[in-house]
């Protein structure tokens, strides 16, 4: 029933995708391990120890931040929020853009006219205007951004999910499912919705790697969580007046940021060329 | 088309020669952080309005940098009536950018602008409210009528709202051309605005103080502080006016051949204020335990590189009702933790901070703060706001945390302007605390004109905010100026109102 089209294994020797797996595995496992490897959080403020260079002191091989925490703790510790915003508002975003997709492609007429009309004025709003509106309006905080990234992301999904429905929708395999009398929510989500994952799933890699961006950028601007919880975007927003004086209160978050979302993006360009045979086309 | 090259070649040669003759006498570049929008006096309360047009236009008082009133466009003043009367002598022969002679009428005309419809339209308009009418004397003698005497008038009369306009071009060109096309009677006149971008001044020699060293001056929009800090290290900024220099970029700046940062003690003072009416922090022995818990002097020398001084009240040492005597709380975690068993708090209590999410240094004062207050038991977490969000939406609506940020400019060196506003009852920075008490007094200092009277009123005030433990007071803060060494003669302004008259520049 998949027609998931997987392209013999020497595609598993892939370059792109030892790579992509090896940064997104690493950096993973050490998030997932960062409660053993540092059990003090690197929240310990010391203020006669800040802005010590990488080295400088065996207990701190990173160096430390203007507060004297401890860098290497806080930017492990500080990838469980990235990559929590990163990968949970990927997936909100994919279960509410399949729903709306699904049903505004398979219906047509007002549902669709509604569904889409309501994604271009979505569309139509620059990302963070929408921020700065809604944490005013809401509040801050993670649970907060996470639906923030969701409601501004959504879109791109239902629109691709309706796409590739209406170009598979009057296909034999659909009108003879509809000729049988197959219940439409079986349809949708047993006949149509395995026919077009591939692309969605394509999407959401490059849409975790782009979150974790967004989540910097918005705590960067003084728009996300409690500074005192580490995390790679606002770490870096730290940093940056310490730039000439002190780089590595910026540089070690930021190559965190670049290799989690070099993997992602590896793993990425690795599922497209694997469930997508055809051609570079279709992203 | 041969002609048009030779004449093009011919203004190309002419230009360079007046652009030579121009740098010869030397030309300035200062970073500004903020566009005001509209140079309109009436239209603003920015700061960074006021360190530009400072040098554009001039009211009937001056305040320079040693913070003394002295005459601007008015010879010398009186009060009379029992200070419900103030009469100024206006300077003769001085004229604005534009040729108009300024006199009697153009006060008059300022005046009843800034009161009028006009006027009511903008921020400024609340701070001149005392003022009732202006009669014209004569060609060179005005009366202010007042409807009650307001102590600080003088001094405000010295900025902002109070800069003397120009009537007939006003009336002749219209408020909307004059918001971008300004013309006063102060030593520079602005002939090239370009919005977001910047603003060129050039020098005006007819000035009634002289005519200014420099030619010209520019002032640059930038408001990201590393690309105003790389510009003055490239040589293409002179001199970066505050607020723009993050504390942490001080050694950069210093670090850097031929600039250095200059420091003056501000009037910016900041506190973490409380939440008076619910959560822990509506009780007195709470909000004491809290300021005594934190090392203010620590954070100071870390964190601010020394660059601010403890204060007791919400108040810098300059202010007019500062006192000396007044000692800030003591760091004293022990007594702290005693006072907060006292008041039944359990240790693990939960408050929250509200902070401005783009300060960054005061993000990490912040966190020092919540790490000492998770010294006595008390779990604080901090809220990032956008400013504008927290300043006009969160805390006038009361809708803060237990605890939230702010930051005060007071530039008119006098604590009333501070303390009306922070603590009577429904001011719009008071969303919380009612006092009768603290009522009766701020309203009593306005109406004395005795100067030791209403100092000694205005320190009561201070010391009664100070025992009820209003506000956590951290810190006042210094006026951070990056300057280049080719700029001679810089004096900084502690009110952040720089004039340019006596700067020159080497080559």
């Amino acid at each position: 029933m998949l027609s998931l089209n997987f392209p013999s294994l020497r595609r598993f020797k892939n370059f792109e995708f030892i790579l992509g797996i090896l940064l997104v595995g690493g950096i993973a496992a050490a998030i997932l391990l960062s409660g053993w490897l540092f059990p003090g959080g690197g929240s310990d403020i010391n203020l006669a120890m800040r802005l010590l260079p990488p080295m400088a002191e065996s207990a701190y091989p990173l160096g430390t931040d203007p507060l004297g925490r401890d860098l290497l703790a806080r930017v492990v510790i500080g990838g469980e929020i990235s990559l929590k915003v990163g990968v949970y508002s990927a997936l909100g975003a994919v279960m509410i853009g399949i729903v709306m997709g699904l049903v505004s492609g398979y219906y047509g007429g007002i549902i669709d006219m509604l569904v889409m009309r309501f994604a271009d004025v979505q569309l139509a709003l620059p990302f963070i205007l929408l921020a700065i509106t809604f944490i005013a309006v809401i509040g801050g905080g993670l649970t907060n951004m996470i639906i923030l990234l969701i409601i501004s992301q959504w879109v791109q999904y239902a629109r691709l999910v309706r796409g590739s429905v209406l170009s598979l929708k009057d296909r034999e395999f659909i009108l003879s499912a509809q000729a049988i009398g197959v219940r439409d929510v079986r349809i949708l989500f047993q006949h149509l919705l395995p026919n077009l994952i591939g692309p969605v799933i394509v999407l959401m890699t490059l849409n975790v790697a782009n979150n974790i961006l967004l989540e910097s950028s918005l705590t960067f601007l003084g728009l996300g969580v409690d500074p005192s919880v580490p995390s790679w975007g606002g770490m870096l927003a730290e940093g940056r007046t310490y730039l000439q004086t002190a780089w590595w209160v910026s540089v070690f978050p930021g190559l965190a940021i670049l290799l989690t979302v070099l993997g992602l993006n590896l793993l990425g360009d690795w599922l497209r060329d694997t469930l997508d045979p055809t051609g570079r086309t279709s992203l | 088309m041969k002609n048009k090259r030779a004449l093009a070649k011919a203004l190309a040669a002419a230009s360079a020669l007046s652009v030579s003759a121009v740098s010869q006498a030397g030309s300035l570049t200062v970073a500004t952080p903020q566009d005001p929008g509209s140079w309109d006096p009436i239209d603003t309360f920015l700061v960074n309005w006021a360190s530009l047009a400072t040098n554009v236009f001039d009211g009937l008082t001056y305040r320079g940098p040693d913070l003394e009133l002295v005459p601007g466009l008015a010879t010398r003043w009186e009060e009379l009536d029992d200070g419900t009367r103030l009469r100024f002598e206006l300077r003769e022969g001085v004229t604005f950018h534009n040729g108009e002679p300024f006199d009697a009428e153009a006060v008059k005309f300022t005046f009843e602008r800034l009161l009028g419809e006009e006027g009511a339209k903008g921020p400024q308009r609340s701070n001149y409210t005392a003022i009732e009418s202006v009669e014209v004397i004569d060609d060179h003698t005005v009366d202010f009528h007042l409807s009650e005497p307001d102590p600080v008038l003088l001094t405000k009369l010295a900025g902002y709202g109070a800069m003397i306009v120009p009537p007939g071009y006003i009336q002749e060109h219209g408020d909307e051309h004059f918001n971008s096309n300004p013309v006063g009677t102060g030593p520079f006149k602005i002939v090239d605005y370009r919005p977001r971008e910047d603003v060129r001044l050039e020098a005006f020699a007819e000035h009634w103080g002289g005519a200014p060293k420099l030619d010209s001056v520019t002032y640059r929009f930038i408001s990201e502080p590393s690309t105003a800090v790389a510009e003055l290290q490239s040589g293409r900024v002179d001199i970066v006016i505050p607020p723009t220099i993050p504390i942490g970029m001080i050694d950069t700046i210093n670090n850097h051949d031929g600039i250095r940062v200059v420091s003056v003690p501000s009037p910016t003072v900041e506190a973490i204020r409380f939440n008076t009416q619910s959560g822990i922090t509506a009780d007195e022995k709470v909000r004491q335990a809290m300021i005594m818990a934190v090392d203010r002097q620590a954070i100071i020398d870390s964190i601010l590189a020394g660059e601010g001084k403890v204060i007791a009240s919400f108040q810098s040492a300059q202010s007019f009702g500062h006192d000396p005597e007044l000692e800030p709380y003591p760091h004293d975690p022990e007594r702290a933790r005693q006072l907060l068993d006292e008041a039944g708090v359990e240790p693990g209590a939960n408050v929250q901070i509200d902070v401005r999410g783009n300060d960054a240094t005061f993000g990490e004062v912040a966190q020092v703060v919540a790490a000492y207050l998770q010294g006595v038991g008390i779990n604080a977490s901090i809220q990032p706001y956008e400013t504008n969000v927290l300043l006009n939406d969160i805390i006038p609506a009361g809708r803060t945390g237990e605890m939230f940020q702010q930051k005060w400019g007071g530039w008119t060196f006098d604590y009333d302007n501070t303390a009306y506003l922070m603590y009577h009852t429904g001011e719009r920075w008071n969303p919380y605390d009612s006092d009768e008490e603290l009522d009766r007094m701020l309203n009593a200092q306005r109406g004395i004109t005795d100067r030791a009277e209403r100092e000694a009123m205005l320190q009561e005030i201070a010391r009664y905010t100070q025992e009820r433990a209003l506000e956590m007071p951290l810190y006042s803060l210094n006026a951070l100026y990056g300057v280049s060494d080719r700029v001679q003669g810089f004096e900084p302004a502690p009110d952040n109102r720089l004039r340019l008259t006596d700067v020159s520049v080497s080559e």
